[in-house]
């Protein structure tokens, strides 16, 4: 509690929680105004194009709402969600798979502290050289390697391979596989990092070697951490998969995106509640999985 | 081996047997681990496909159509680098940097306000009928019917934000409201404040309860138990996640001018079309350079606000 006589001075006394409200007020104005945004943009243009858009959620299709389909094909756009949806998760899951595979990778060469810290006390000049330069180096490479390829968004990555390979089920996959691969090295390496190191210590002076500290050490401590991540990095790949679909992959999103083209509302709401079924079930799953892995 | 050392090995075979096991961790993660095997040989990524002649014939016109063309031309990296700065300078340079960086500031501003005000009722320790009553101010509390209704409605709410892609949002919202910022501004901020909620939630539940508890003591209703306890107290890791979110706003929202809106992607998915290789590469390699920035400010600030006490 400030006195009085403290006060005095400063007439117009603003806290660090104060400082905070106030540039976020003015960072948002020169977004706004950079943007030119006013309210009047978000007056819908087509009024009743939205009203059948939101009227068909309370109807979602399960036949094709394509005339010359129509109830020909039964079931149609049912069939469509379960194989796109079966598509969203195999194209998440392998990349994913991909993804961890580089990321332990990743997250093994960054290590520093498996380099550094709690391994064999150094001898000779050629050990000592191997502590304290290549050890670094190769941790400091890991690490950069990881950041670029999670700045670079997976569409990004889906357009390059596109543009490189053509399009195919595969580069889809890397697309994802990539950016994923350097979030989940940069989260494993400080997980690692993070774990106690007393193990890894005691480990050391009973004469283990570096990759028996490691294993056996580190790893043991940080892995319950590193499978919640995981599995909290699946439901974003379940997502990112879905969007791959507006890339011409065979996931939910293609089927959204034709059906939406069509201005078939109907169908459109039939693959949202698929999608968000699915998110629902592995959210849940996941969640039960992750409290059970912290405890 | 001596009776001592085999009374040592009993004992750790005690120890390995008594250790925490759950059926249901075990199924769960053997179906994980087999479903992510079994993807990869699904049949449906050939990797056959990938070195056909087909391909290779690709990838070597992507590769040689990826230097800027000055420098293909040989004229130097002088021309290279006035190629470059005239990318900068022009719409697609700058000002679609600029256009990303607002869109995802607004974004990430409307999303914590949205999740701010859906945090109390979503809060287990505030949507109940007795929130921190001294002597009764355990984690759960007393509980009611309606209040979980409440507590699990919102706790819904938070998933539904959250399960449709941010594209998605995107995609749906342009057709309502044109080609306007405000899609994507929407979208990002429909998507981060069903994440923001659920940490928020889950901070204000673990915040520690007793200057809460002090202010209901002295006759503090829920909403000012919220603005004047728990907020202030919880604002540094309301923040920690704030900015943790904007990181990936910034990565977002550079992808979501590909539908369409001027940011970064816009330009992107233009250059792609006209197969203009090399331009599309260096507007790639801006928008890292701005999710880089975004990250390494993000990190100094989580990094101040952690250490500010």
């Amino acid at each position: 509690m400030r006195s009085k006589a403290e006060l005095k001075g400063k007439p117009f006394p603003v806290g660090i929680r104060g400082w905070v409200l106030i540039s976020a007020i003015l960072v948002g104005l020169w977004a706004w105004l950079y943007l030119g945004l006013s309210p009047r943009q978000l007056l819908p243009g087509d009024a009743s194009s939205i009203g059948r858009f939101l009227a068909a959620a309370l109807s979602p299709a399960l036949d094709s709402q394509d005339p010359g389909l129509g109830e020909a094909v039964r079931y149609i756009v049912l069939q469509n969600a379960l194989h796109g949806l079966g598509r969203t998760v195999l194209f998440a899951a392998a990349s994913l798979l991909l993804s961890i595979l580089g990321g332990f990778v990743l997250g093994f060469l960054a290590t520093s502290t498996w380099w550094a810290g709690d391994t064999i006390t150094s001898r000779g000049p050629l050990r000592r050289l191997l502590r304290q330069v290549f050890g670094p180096t190769v941790s400091a490479t890991a690490k950069i390697l990881a950041t670029l390829l999670r700045s670079v968004h997976e569409l990004f990555w889906a357009l390059i391979f596109l543009a490189a390979f053509g399009s195919g089920p595969l580069t889809g996959v890397l697309a994802l596989a990539l950016p994923f691969a350097g979030t989940l090295g940069k989260i494993y390496a400080e997980m690692l990092e993070e774990s106690p190191s007393a193990p890894s210590k005691a480990l050391r002076d009973l004469g283990a070697t570096r990759l028996q500290v490691f294993f056996f050490g580190r790893l043991p401590a940080a892995f319950p951490d590193m499978m919640a991540y995981t599995l909290y990095r699946f439901e974003c790949a379940l997502r990112s998969s879905a969007v791959l679909g507006f890339f011409g992959y065979p996931t939910i999103g293609y089927f959204l995106k034709l059906s939406f083209e069509n201005l078939y509302y109907s169908e459109v709401w039939t693959y949202l509640y698929g999608l968000f079924l699915l998110i629902f079930l592995v959210d849940a799953w996941s969640g039960t999985l992750r409290r059970r892995l912290a405890t | 081996m001596t009776a001592l050392a085999s009374e040592r090995m009993t004992q750790i075979e005690q120890l390995r047997r008594d250790r925490p096991r759950s059926r249901f961790l075990r199924w769960s993660l053997s179906a994980f681990v087999l479903l992510l095997v079994l993807s990869l040989f699904s049949g449906e990524f050939g990797f056959e496909q990938v070195f056909s002649p087909r391909r290779l014939q690709n990838l070597e016109n992507f590769l040689t159509e990826t230097l800027p063309p000055p420098i293909r031309r040989g004229e130097g990296l002088a021309a290279g680098l006035a190629w470059a700065s005239d990318i900068l300078m022009s719409p697609k340079g700058f000002p679609a940097l600029g256009k990303t960086l607002a869109i995802s500031i607004l974004s990430i501003l409307l999303a914590f306000f949205v999740a701010i005000l859906l945090t109390p009722p979503g809060s287990r320790s505030l949507a109940c009928p007795e929130p921190y009553l001294p002597g009764l101010a355990s984690a759960k509390g007393v509980r009611s019917f309606l209040w979980n209704v409440c507590l699990h409605f919102c706790r819904f709410f938070y998933v539904f934000l959250r399960a449709i892609p941010e594209y998605i949002w995107a995609f749906l919202l342009i057709q309502m409201f044109g080609f306007s910022a405000w899609p994507a501004i929407l979208a990002l901020a429909i998507h981060n404040s069903g994440i923001l909620g659920k940490l928020f939630s889950e901070t204000v539940e673990n915040l520690p309860p007793e200057s809460t508890i002090a202010l209901r003591g002295i006759g503090a209703g829920r909403a000012q138990l919220f603005w004047f306890s728990l907020f202030p107290t919880g604002l540094s890791r309301f923040l920690v996640y704030f900015f943790y979110r904007w990181e990936t706003c910034i990565r977002e929202s550079t992808v979501l001018g590909m539908l369409g809106i001027v940011s970064l992607g816009y330009y992107i998915n233009d250059a792609q079309a006209t197969i203009n290789t090399p331009e599309m590469l260096f507007l790639i390699f801006l928008g890292s350079g701005l999710v880089l920035l975004g990250d390494l400010f993000s990190a100094l600030i989580r990094y101040l606000v952690r250490h500010a006490n």
